[in-house]
């Protein structure tokens, strides 16, 4: 069989503007080009500016996950400035932060990667009595029976492929799809309620949080917080097991580098509760910051550079630099490529020693009938989402609980003239930074390196492939389905190219 | 179960109280949601310079809520972030919907005019597919700051050269019926109540930057629940401290949007109530001037 290349653009149904490129042979794809479409020039603009204008511009690098950058913002002009925030604001923006990362989960199973794997068509021969799929029958019937020019859109068209028959499965996930709509939205609800309003949030400042957070707030959050999690319990694991065991042959694609790197999560109140750090073969290490370079041998950026990010200066574009193919800088940690995102999180809180972490990771696998070396693979990273959201929904009660309503949630805010401060945190897609410098009490350099520019990096110094690059090698393609199978192994990556591009 | 006109009543009745709109009006907005879902208004949403925002803010409409907008009112024809279809079969529906015409062509995000390179769909610039769309609706409606005048992506040193949806189609000397909804992100009630109004109506009452009046035709300022605390000169002197936030750098004195009456994500909050300030965030001007700062604490020292 010949070679063929196999190209998706635009890859829709994730955030932003992704092209991918890849070659087959033999029916497996032999090469993958990661290309991130799009470019704005955040660090550029940032420079010169007043230190408290860079949460609220950072969040509008994403519009899916505002609060991770506003967070990571806050701790870098932190800990420029050496301002220590009182334990209620951190709890608070760790309960903003999980609100958040609930509603970006449940959005990507539901409504950006559940389309990959239903048959939408089952909804015209519905026969039983459910209201919501009744309408949306009614709705479908009558959409194909009008003359329209895309009827049933955005549902249809799609990509040709082997959408299961089941007509169980594919009726439930509809279903569910209509109501994770509303879920998600109480989401964000919940992220309102502390956050000011969202996307992107109002409350969250250097030094902590500006609201005061009123009892009858608190308990507000925690009855929405209780429905998100009964649909949590209810549907997202129960559908994540379905596709489990309609989809076993997608626990053997996307395997990738198998190098995972967390940057630890959730501020508790004297404490963090995921653990950071880096694993490969050859197990935990803690990490490292000084290991991290950003390099541009193949982004359109002027010059190879190889460059760690704090004091970096803005990426000058140069959109015909010769062998470039994406607006993605390559971050390496100590010269390699490495994943980020819910399965590195859970990976290294499990090799960092975190007991309860990893037995819910263990029990988890085995009712989703996965083995432990089928971890890294399309399907182990939808479940290590989800498994994750129920884990964060169990533990936002006992932050709930440690909240104390009369203590104030801020420090006051000073502002030195020099300085530098690195800002960490786990963004829903993985280990975001932020790094800036102070000079004459304005920005002087400010840098980002985010969880998708892990993920979806090009081609470093050593034209070794990014992490997806890595992950689509030896996927299997039916030429018929136009790279529908491409399609599902780089959606379980949760592509955000606003966010990996800035 | 049928969608019958009771169902359009009651959301037209939401609806209403969400616009602000005299209960007169009942009939026609039902008419006009009947519309709606009989398919008479295709919309095709296009991203440029995004973040997306604004389409997450979409999917936070209240009333009616989500998935009645993706099924029964709106029909998407294309989504970035919904649409089924993707590669080919992405591109495939831009272009039968372009083939068509006669939607509304709903953009996020800015258009670099610079360097075009800088946004690409389907390995076309942005900038291009935009002209081409844009000749083919019926109305543009430009949701976000981005979009309506250049916003975040249009700040200094603006290497893309990013504009407004409305420079770029002036420079084209494309001119299309434009209506401006600035906010980063846009509100979902703005957005939707004016998609209602452009389809019972044509286009609703616009000021001279091309926004709808009903939504921003006041000041925050003159609206806000603390405006009592302003004229008794209550000022919160630092943040997180009680009291009107003007002298932390609050421009709601200067911004024309209707967020005190309405709050946001169903109206659990909104910036002020949080004890945060404006900042502007539907202004025109949002974000272009690095040396006007968000958080203007040494306000403080003005007075
Ligand atoms: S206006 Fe704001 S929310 Fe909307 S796309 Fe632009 S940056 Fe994002
Ligand atoms: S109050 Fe001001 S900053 Fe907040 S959403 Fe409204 S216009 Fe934007």
């Amino acid at each position: 069989m010949v070679t063929q290349k196999i190209i998706l653009d635009p890859v829709t149904r994730i955030e932003g503007h992704l092209r991918i490129d890849t070659r087959v042979d033999n029916g497996q794809v032999i090469e993958a080009w990661s290309k991130g479409e799009m470019f704005r020039g955040f660090e550029a603009l940032l420079k010169g500016r007043d230190p408290l204008d860079a949460p609220v511009i950072t969040q509008r690098i994403c519009g899916v996950c505002p609060v991770s950058h506003a967070i990571a913002s806050c701790k870098a002009i932190e800990a420029a400035n050496d301002l220590r925030v009182p334990a209620n604001g951190r709890l608070l923006r760790t309960l903003v932060l999980s609100a958040n990362y609930l509603q970006s989960h449940i959005l990507h199973f539901y409504h950006l990667s559940a389309l990959d794997f239903v048959q939408v068509e089952a909804l015209l021969d519905y026969s039983g009595r459910d209201p919501v799929l009744l309408d949306l029958r009614h709705w479908a019937r009558g959409e194909l029976n009008s003359n329209r020019v895309l009827p049933v859109a955005p549902f249809l068209p799609k990509l040709p492929g082997d959408y299961p028959g089941n007509p169980e499965w594919n009726l439930g996930a509809l279903g569910h799809y209509v109501e994770a709509l509303d879920i998600r939205q109480e989401a964000h609800r919940m992220a309102a309620l502390l956050g000011g309003k969202i996307p992107h949030t109002a409350t969250l400042v250097p030094g902590g949080l500006t609201l005061l957070p009123e009892a009858a707030v608190l308990e507000d959050f925690r009855t929405r917080l209780r429905r998100v999690k009964r649909f949590i319990e209810n549907c997202y694991i129960p559908d994540l097991l379905r596709v489990a065991r309609l989809f076993p042959a997608y626990a053997e694609t996307g395997r990738g580098v198998e190098r995972y790197l967390s940057y630890g999560a959730f501020d508790e109140a004297d404490a963090v509760w995921m653990p950071a750090g880096v694993v490969k073969q050859d197990g935990y290490a803690p990490l490292d910051l000084s290991l991290i370079r950003e390099e541009t041998h193949a982004s359109f950026y002027r010059g190879n550079s190889q460059e760690p990010p704090q004091g970096a200066a803005a990426p000058v574009p140069q959109p015909d630099k010769p062998g470039a193919y994406s607006w993605l800088k390559a971050p390496r940690y100590d010269g390699l490529s490495y994943e980020v995102g819910p399965l590195a999180r859970l990976k290294v809180a499990a090799a960092a020693g975190h007991r309860p972490i990893a037995q819910a990771l263990a029990a988890f696998l085995r009712e989703a009938g996965l083995a432990e070396h089928q971890l890294p693979s399309t399907l182990g990273r939808h479940a290590a989402r989800a498994l994750e959201a129920q884990l964060i929904a169990e533990r936002m009660e006992h932050w709930l609980d440690q909240v104390d309503p009369a203590a104030p949630a801020i420090a006051p805010h000073q502002n030195r003239m020099t300085g530098t401060g690195v800002g960490l945190v786990e963004a829903p897609r993985g280990a975001l930074g932020h790094w800036i410098t102070l000079a004459a009490g304005r920005i002087g350099s400010y840098q980002c390196v985010v969880p998708s520019t892990w993920n979806f990096s090009p081609r470093g110094q050593g034209q070794d492939p990014g992490p997806v690059e890595a992950a689509l090698l030896g996927t299997p393609i039916n030429p018929d389905f136009k790279g529908l199978e491409v399609a599902r192994v780089v959606r379980s990556f949760d592509p955000c190219i606003a966010c990996a591009v800035h | 179960m049928k969608l019958t006109r009771r169902t359009f009543l009651k959301d037209a009745g939401l609806l209403l109280a969400s616009l602000g709109l005299e209960p007169s009006l009942l009939p026609r907005m039902a008419d006009a949601l009947e519309d709606m879902a009989g398919g008479r208004a295709p919309i095709l949403w296009l991203q440029g310079l995004s973040c997306s925002g604004c389409s997450v803010s979409l999917l936070n409409s209240e009333s009616p809520g989500p998935a009645d907008l993706i099924t029964r009112y709106l029909s998407l024809y294309f989504h970035q972030t919904l649409s089924a279809a993707t590669g080919a079969a992405a591109k495939d529906a831009v272009e039968t919907a372009i083939a068509k015409g006669g939607y509304i062509l709903v953009v996020e995000g800015a258009v670099p005019l610079g360097i075009k390179e800088a946004c690409k769909f389907a390995d076309e610039n942005f900038s291009e597919q935009l002209l081409r769309a844009a000749r083919a609706a019926q109305a543009v409606v430009c949701t976000g700051t981005c979009a309506a005048f250049g916003g975040v992506p249009a700040a200094p040193p603006n290497l893309t050269g990013a504009a407004g949806v409305g420079a770029a189609l002036k420079q084209a000397g494309l001119a299309r019926p434009l209506i401006n909804l600035p906010g980063c992100p846009t509100h979902p009630a703005w957005l939707v109540g004016t998609l209602m109004q452009v389809l019972k109506s044509g286009l609703p009452d616009l000021d001279d930057q091309q926004r709808p009046t009903r939504f921003y035709g006041h000041l925050l300022h003159e609206q806000c629940p603390l405006f009592a605390q302003y004229q008794k000169k209550h000022f919160a002197q630092a943040l997180g401290e009680e009291g009107c936030l003007f002298k932390m750098g609050c421009q709601g004195v200067v911004t024309q949007a209707d967020c005190s009456l309405r709050g946001w994500n169903g109206g659990v909050n909104w910036c002020v109530r949080g004890r945060s300030i404006c900042i502007g965030c539907a202004r025109p001007e949002f974000a272009l001037d690095p040396q006007f700062a968000f958080f203007r604490l040494n306000e403080n020292d003005l007075y």
